[in-house]
């Protein structure tokens, strides 16, 4: 019985011990993302080494206002509750400045009022869901930001491509039943409202599910020639493999979680080819680029999606030229400052006042592009649709 | 001595846990408390289902899913007041409690666990698929945390308000588990066919277990959701199920059980995080290894270590002296002797083509003691499990006491006055002699279990009541010196005469002896024949199987002879023994052309010498 | 019509490899009243270790990506059998370290323990392959059969008489055998068996043996289909239990009954409702158990009183 006493006591000096050990010169910032438990762990290891890479060479630059950058890793194993618990370690234990992360967005969901009531930035890397920049934007300050996709604008994107696409204009939806998938579904439905289309099938399977052929046969069965895939890399390439089992082959549209190389392996090349995904950038699309892949690889040979490596990198470079410019790691202040930030050379590209009081979106859908596996590569996608889009076309 | 141990104890961790959220302002050292505290909710009522009743649940995710869903609707979606939410969340999971254990009665073993595991993930799926009413893995945001006087609770009052509420479970849980409801948990976990024969519901009593862990379990479900402001599906995980499992299993079956394993579970959880690869390793092998060490678990092995370490421990306290000698409580009022206490017509039992009893009729009459003997397969076990209720007739009627009988359960039948022991016996092995008969006792405690749940000084008062009748009991069979021991520790005949005299405790009209001779060497039967005269002296009516012919002649009023299901013949010992139907049973000179029906080997052997145990009944 | 005949196909598939791990569970569970609740964990290792082998008899590094050409019907019969033998191996271990402590003894303990040795072979196999799924080509390659219009892949259909031809060998074995009645003798009663110098110790291993191999080649024959990811042993694992169960989990034919019942059930609900597979499957099985709590084809368990 008096093991919680005694355990109090642990606490208690393990807290002095802890405060006595950090080094009042270093500045700590936390990355906070499944690097082990699910399907997104893969993503959420390439953000982790581009999230180490970036702090490495900041600190070859001197670090931060004359002090030392640290990173400190937690896997929160794509489970919201040790997520949450991450979240609290990192801010009330690790003291750290400003999260990184996560992977799965129903993660960040769970936890958006934590770093919000503590006045702690968080950059989003990886996560896409439409609502994680929105739920605080209205408070006097939003402290989270995003550099990563956004459902909305690859919808945008998607939507405007399958309207213009589609023959006859029945377009059908197919997503997991993940958070992930659940905004997808939303959101797709949404922009196509805007089209004035009404989705002719919205049909749902388990995130580990890998035979959609009943799905599938509901979809075709209602008519659609163009079907809108709301899913990871996985779950995309599965209905894929499905689709030929059914002898159906509708225009396939996919997310930007296709950007991982697990499409083409279990799709195999020639399905694999057949999906239109939305994009953000490629380990090709730059030299900084090529090199930042080559860095990471050296850490995670396994690596599959580069983008959210170079995002998370693009994440720790905007936090770090925000607190240059507040001077200050004070929470309140490098987040105004994150809204003034310009000119911050990154992977992806030069962050020219990526956020303001209203947007806190890093990338847009002006950064987004359509694209599609070809061999190992994912190239640049165009056709006659494409070139004849114009910028009323991505209505959202 | 040991109550005062404990008062002590509680009083110290109530102060450790109001004083430590003033010693650190740590928020993630408070959460950390703050999850030991729900863990250990959790577990704590689970350990009243799985390490008392024996009914291993791998499902209570689901419950857990029940209470949290439930504070998360009423608070963020139709606007209740937390409180009344969190009220509301445990009576909801309480509902789902007596939901999952309605199967879960039925099934016992592997089938339980998939009833369980199959409950858990239902759960799991609605709240994932059902988007409209549970939004999935998007989940609710918004549930509201409990506030007092409009200001919500901060990581301090979380600790301090769970603190309070895992004290109050130890409490009233420790309370439940030291008087009769925890010894009819035990028995119903070793013995489920001998609590029904002593009273206790096995039916009332699993699904009472089962509510308990689901009150505990929503609770904690619901101080999670409230505590995060959210809950999604991903929170309902069959991985959350083993995990309060583990911390019972873990931590070991004693109070203190779920305490210990609550909190080196979740610690290891919280601070092995930032290793996660060190985390499952270490998690996986504590599984494979902690009960080949620990085999009672955590407290178990904590316990053993400290009677090692003093020795002063392991004494026994001193029994109380009582005096008097016991009596029925019905002395008083003695029925007239020759009244027709059973009555038993045309009973009929039929398995597929085999057919135990065959129109059966029996009298049984008050103050005698009645004799039910024939051969090996005759069908005298299945009569007597017909008349205590464990196996329902196909046809025929039974009245006792002028009531019908037929169709009532096990313990019912013993309410009304009906005691047995068993062929096979049936002891609640790791309790102690006077458990055992204190558990026979269990209809006679009034305590309701408010008054056991809230350790009210009526339960308390009832209990040494209970103690001091059970020594009585125990001093009328000369097992008083045994009274500490662990009943299954005691020599075959000893327990034989446990066996009667938890029947005793009881306060039986009529009392079933399925073979009390069975076993017993030549100086213990001769005590067995003194010993159910003074009973049948009590006042006690007696009906018993034997094979001990000497026996029966010496203490029969009236014998009974079953063959092959029927009754071939009754009377006065001299007649019966006369009865050349019964000596052609016996010594199976009659045709056997229909031996398929009962056949025996040992059919024919003469039942004098073919005493011990093995019997086919 | 087709969409019912492509149901029927892709369930028995699935539900072949659902019966041949409910075997397993019935085959430790007949002769030693435990299983390894950690099976999900060795059908994930008997797919990786399949993977791995072939790209060992492909001559390449055993964590490097799988190519099509890299899979031969030989190489995938040698895999096969570097699969089986090691997973039978850690069966041994399995029962040596997790089982036999805790035989006989009431209560749980077994339960516990065998969940965390298949916790430890988790964490292995995320530490050597990672976290990502892993391709296994089909050595039959991925081109769609056409059955009347259904379309079903090669090795759907090799999964299906693969499981069926051990399952026959099994039942056949089981019967027929001087071995099988042995392993039933000590099913039927540990101590008669010994009386009857049966060396019941041998064949508790070789139970384990078993069971753990079924379950390896089980993983081996759903990787082609699904991919081999380290997460995908626990769904699997739950499906043959409730399979098992359902069936019977005394009676090895209820076992294989069982998973072909629920191969079926699901891929048919999945035709009408997708998202309500597991709910309707689990609601079912809890129906069956409380009317029939042994199972389909199971024997009743009379308590002697």
């Amino acid at each position: 019985m008096k093991f919680t006493s005694r355990i109090a006591q642990a606490l208690v000096a393990g807290a002095a011990i802890a405060a006595a050990s950090v080094c009042a010169q270093d500045i700590k910032i936390g990355y906070n993302a499944d690097q082990s438990a699910t399907a997104v762990a893969d993503l959420g290891m390439a953000g982790r080494w581009g999230f180490e890479a970036a702090v490495e060479d900041i600190n070859k630059s001197g670090g931060l206002l004359g002090r030392k950058l640290v990173g400190v890793i937690r896997d929160d194993l794509g489970s919201p509750p040790k997520s949450i618990q991450n979240m609290t370690e990192l801010i009330d234990n690790e003291k750290v400045i400003a999260v990184i992360g996560p992977a799965n967005s129903g993660n960040a969901l769970a936890w958006l009022h934590i770093p919000q009531q503590q006045k702690i930035p968080v950059i989003v890397p990886i996560g896409t869901a439409t609502e994680i920049t929105l739920r605080y934007a209205k408070e006097p300050q939003n402290y989270l930001f995003r550099v990563s996709m956004v459902d909305r604008e690859q919808v945008a994107l998607l939507g405007a491509y399958a309207v213009k696409a589609s023959k006859t204009g029945k377009i059908a939806i197919m997503a997991d039943t993940t958070g992930y998938g659940q905004g997808g579904i939303k959101d797709a439905t949404d922009i196509l409202a805007l089209h004035g289309v009404k989705p002719v099938a919205v049909e749902k399977f388990g995130p580990k599910d890998t035979d959609m052929t009943s799905q599938l046969t509901k979809i075709k069965a209602a008519g659609a020639d163009v079907v809108i895939i709301y899913a990871i890399a996985d779950g995309a390439a599965h209905t894929l493999r499905s689709m030929e089992k059914i002898d159906y082959m509708p225009i396939a549209l996919g997310t930007w979680g296709n950007l991982s190389s697990v499409l083409p392996r279990i799709a195999g090349n020639k399905l694999a080819d057949h999906l239109i995904l939305a994009a953000s950038t490629t380990e090709d699309s730059n030299p900084r680029a090529k090199s930042l892949g080559e860095r990471v690889r050296k850490n995670y040979p396994t690596m599959t999606t580069f983008a959210c490596a170079a995002q998370s990198y693009d994440s720790v470079m905007l936090l770090a030229a925000a607190i240059k410019l507040a001077g200050t790691t004070d929470g309140e202040k490098v987040a105004a400052a994150l809204e003034q930030v310009k000119g911050v050379q990154g992977i992806i590209k030069t962050y020219d006042k990526p956020f303001s009081k209203t947007d806190h979106e890093g990338l847009s859908v002006s950064d987004f592009y359509l694209a599609r596996w070809q061999g190992p590569n994912v190239v640049r996608f165009q056709d006659a649709v494409t070139k004849a889009f114009t910028p009323a076309d991505f209505k959202k | 001595m040991k109550g005062r141990a404990h008062l002590v104890g509680v009083i110290a961790v109530a102060a450790a846990i109001a004083l430590v959220p003033f010693v650190t302002s740590n928020a993630f050292y408070l959460k950390v408390l703050f999850l030991i505290g729900v863990n250990y909710l959790a577990a704590s009522g689970l350990n009243v289902l799985v390490g008392h009743t024996g009914q291993k649940s791998l499902g209570h995710a689901g419950l857990f899913a029940v209470g949290a869903y439930t504070v998360a609707l009423l608070t963020a979606r139709a606007g209740w007041n937390p409180w009344l939410a969190f009220v509301a969340a445990g009576v909801m999971a309480a509902a789902f409690g007596v939901l999952i254990a309605l199967p879960a009665l039925r099934v016992k073993g592997p089938a339980l666990a998939m009833v369980t595991i199959g409950f858990g993930i239902v759960v799991e799926k609605i709240v994932s698929e059902w988007q409209d009413v549970f939004a999935g893995q998007q989940g609710i945001y918004g549930v509201v945390p409990l506030a007092i006087g409009g200001v919500r609770f901060g990581p301090r009052e979380w600790v301090w308000f769970t603190g309070a509420l895992a004290l109050a479970a130890h409490l009233m849980i420790r309370a439940l588990l030291k008087g009769k409801y925890g010894r009819a948990f035990m028995a119903v976990n070793t013995a489920e066919v001998a609590a029904e024969s002593v009273g206790i519901s096995v039916y009332r009593f699993k699904v009472l277990a089962f509510v308990i862990s689901a009150v505990t379990c929503g609770l904690a479900g619901a101080l999670i959701a409230q505590q995060n402001q959210y809950i999604s599906s991903e929170f309902i995980t069959f991985g959350l199920s083993i995990f309060f499992l583990l911390i019972v299993l873990f931590g070991g079956s004693s109070v203190y059980g779920p305490l210990l394993g609550a909190i080196v579970l979740t610690l290891m959880d919280a601070f092995l995080a930032r290793w996660p690869h060190i985390q499952h390793f270490t998690y996986g092998a504590l599984l494979l290894f902690a009960l080949y060490v620990m085999p009672e678990g955590l407290s178990g092995a904590i316990r053993s270590a400290a009677r090692r370490l003093f020795p002063s421990l392991t004494r026994l306290p001193p029994l109380p002296a009582v005096a008097g000698e016991w009596r029925l409580s019905s002395a008083g009022e003695a029925p007239p002797a020759e009244r027709l206490l059973l009555e038993a017509r045309d009973l009929y039992k039929a398995y597929g083509g085999v057919v135990p009893i065959n129109k059966v009729d029996l009298e049984i009459r008050t103050g005698h003691i009645h004799s039910l003997i024939g051969p090996n397969g005759a069908g005298k076990t299945t009569l007597l499990n017909m008349l205590s209720g464990i196996v329902p007739a196909d046809r025929g009627s039974i009245r006792f006491g002028g009531k019908d009988i037929g169709r009532l359960a096990p313990n019912e039948i013993s309410r009304l006055g009906v005691g047995r022991t068993f062929q096979n016996l049936k002891l609640f092995n790791a309790m102690s002699v006077l458990d055992n008969v204190k558990v026979g006792l269990h209809t006679r405690i009034d305590a309701g279990l408010w008054t056991c749940l809230w350790g009210l000084p009526a339960s308390a008062r009832q209990e040494r009541k209970a103690g001091d009748e059970a020594l009585r009991i125990l001093a009328f069979l000369d097992l008083s010196e045994h009274a500490l021991e662990r009943a299954d520790s005691l020599p075959y005949g000893l327990q034989r005469r446990l066996e009667l005299a938890r029947a005793l405790a009881t306060h039986p009209r009529l009392l079933l002896l399925d073979e009390p001779a069975a076993g017993l060497n030549p100086h213990e039967t001769g005590d067995l024949i003194e010993v159910i005269s003074r009973i049948r002296d009590l006042g006690v009516t007696v009906l018993l199987i034997e094979h001990h012919m000497d026996l029966v002649m010496a203490i029969s009023d009236h014998v009974i002879v079953l063959d092959y299901g029927e009754k071939i013949a009754e009377g006065s010992p001299a007649n019966v023994q006369t009865n050349p139907r019964v000596i052609a049973a016996y010594l199976g000179q009659e045709d056997d052309e229909d031996a398929e029906a009962g056949g025996d080997a040992d059919r024919g052997a003469l039942p004098a010498v073919d005493a011990g145990g093995g019997h086919r009944g | 019509m087709v969409a019912i005949l492509q149901a029927v196909l892709s369930g028995l598939a699935l539900g072949g490899v659902y019966a041949l791990v409910a075997l397993g569970f019935n085959i430790t569970h007949s002769t030693t009243k435990t299983f390894n609740f950690g099976q999900g964990e060795f059908l994930v290792a008997g797919a990786f270790v399949a993977v791995s082998g072939l790209l060992l008899l492909a001559g390449k590094g055993i964590t490097d990506p799988l190519n099509p050409d890299d899979v031969t019907l030989l190489r995938y019969a040698g895999s096969m059998v570097i699969s089986m033998v090691v997973l039978g191996l850690l069966g041994v271990l399995l029962y040596y370290t997790a089982v036999r402590p805790f035989v006989g003894q009431a209560g749980l303990a077994w339960v516990m323990s065998t969940i965390g040795f298949g916790i430890i072979i988790q964490n292995v196999a995320l530490a050597v392959w990672g976290p990502s799924a892993v391709v296994m080509p089909s050595p039959l390659g991925n081109d769609v059969i056409r059955v009347f219009g259904a379309g079903i892949l090669p090795q759907e259909i090799m999964v299906l008489v693969a499981s069926i031809a051990v399952m026959l060998c099994i039942d056949v074995v089981m019967r027929k055998t001087k071995i099988g009645k042995a392993v039933r003798a000590v099913a039927q009663s540990m101590d008669a068996a010994t009386l009857m110098g049966i060396n019941v110790s041998a064949i508790v291993v070789l139970a384990f043996v078993v069971s753990s191999s079924l379950a390896g080649l089980a993983g081996l024959l759903i990787a082609p289909i699904t991919t081999a990811s380290v997460y995908m042993g626990l769904t699997l694992a739950l499906k043959a239990f409730s399979a098992a169960i359902v069936g019977g989990l005394n009676n090895p034919r209820g076992c294989m009954l069982g998973g072909f019942l629920l191969g079926l059930l699901e891929a048919l609900v999945g035709l009408w409702h997708a998202e309500l597979r597991e709910i309707s499957i689990f609601m079912l099985i809890i129906l069956v158990l409380a009317l029939k709590p042994e199972g389909l084809l199971g024997q009743r368990q009379v308590e002697k009183v």
